[in-house]
């Protein structure tokens, strides 16, 4: 089974997909190209946290 | 990443043709999309089995990498096999051209963007996918830090080069994206669809019988029969490499004991 700590890194992946899903289904050229993606998840689960943990 | 890049070579080349894209008020669309995808006259050659060994060849002699070549043949191999599942399929032995093809899915290439996306989260391509999504969630150690530290940065050598200008957690996130976005697209594109534009699921074989598939001729007897022999060809050679290999082998530990 995962460890609480793997699990809450899934948690975070989720909810940045649940947002790209929604972005995706209302703008489908979001959902073409996996290097939009890939851009995307960078920003989502590493730009943004490591920004916001050094600003606080 | 030779494997992604390998998985996704046939269409990196195509896709943009087949659907058209804009550029500067120029509308650039192929005229016989199924044809440029798959056939031959076209770029139907980037779904055979040939292309991803010259691919290979290329990454081992040129780059020097046997990760890499493996790799990216295992990728490409990948793609263009899954193709033969459409109602089109591939030209798998070119320069044979015949198309090999199960007939599973629609091939709707043909009709957009949109209405090709709608067709293939309708019907037994979805499911096709939703096999694999179902797999790589009970796989989920292999998306793991310690997985991807352990064994996938140590194994091909981009990853450290990377490393260099980039930190490792950010190189973790880039080898998670493709599973993020293959779950994440099946998703986005099943509910616009199915809950936005309420298109009907079909996954009987063929389907969705709801849109205008394009289909290749069945292959004749003959044709069988030469796939047949090819196929048997193939499996021969892997299986007499591996008696002279495993000869060698038994030779060496002979000759060191």
């Amino acid at each position: 089974m995962p460890s609480k700590r793997q699990l809450a890194v899934a948690a975070g992946y989720a909810v940045a997909g649940a947002v790209y899903i929604a972005i995706g289904v209302w703008f489908t050229d979001f959902l073409l190209s996996f290097f939009v993606a890939l851009a995307y998840l960078l920003l989502a689960v590493w730009l943004i946290p490591t920004g916001v943990r050094r600003l606080f | 990443m030779p494997l992604l890049l390998g998985s996704y070579s046939p269409d990196l080349m195509t896709k943009w043709f087949v659907y058209g894209i804009s550029i500067g008020g120029w509308h650039l669309k192929a005229t016989d999309p199924e044809q440029f995808q798959r056939g031959w006259p076209g770029m139907g050659f980037t779904h055979s089995l040939l292309y991803g060994v010259l691919w290979a060849f290329i990454f081992w002699r040129v780059l020097g990498s046997k990760t890499w070549a493996v790799s990216f043949l295992i990728g490409q191999w990948a793609h263009a096999i899954t193709d033969t599942g459409d109602t089109v399929g591939t030209m798998l032995f070119f320069p044979w051209t015949i198309h090999i093809h199960f007939g599973a899915w629609a091939y709707a290439g043909q009709t957009g963007r949109l209405t090709d996306a709608a067709a293939y989260f309708s019907g037994p391509g979805a499911v096709w996918d939703l096999v694999w999504i179902v797999l790589g969630i009970f796989s989920w150690r292999v998306l793991t830090r310690s997985y991807f530290e352990q064994n996938v940065f140590t194994a091909d050598a981009f990853w450290s080069k990377a490393n260099r200008v980039v930190p490792m957690t950010a190189l973790l996130v880039a080898y998670r994206a493709a599973f993020f976005y293959g779950t994440c697209r099946w998703i986005a594109w099943s509910l616009w669809a199915h809950v936005v534009h309420h298109y009907p699921y079909d996954i009987s074989w063929g389907g969705p019988h709801w849109v205008h598939a394009v289909h290749s001729p069945p292959l004749t007897w003959p044709q069988l029969v030469g796939v047949g022999a090819i196929i048997a060809t193939g499996v021969a050679v892997f299986f007499a490499s591996r008696l002279e290999f495993s000869r060698k082998r038994w030779a060496a530990i002979r000759s060191r004991t």
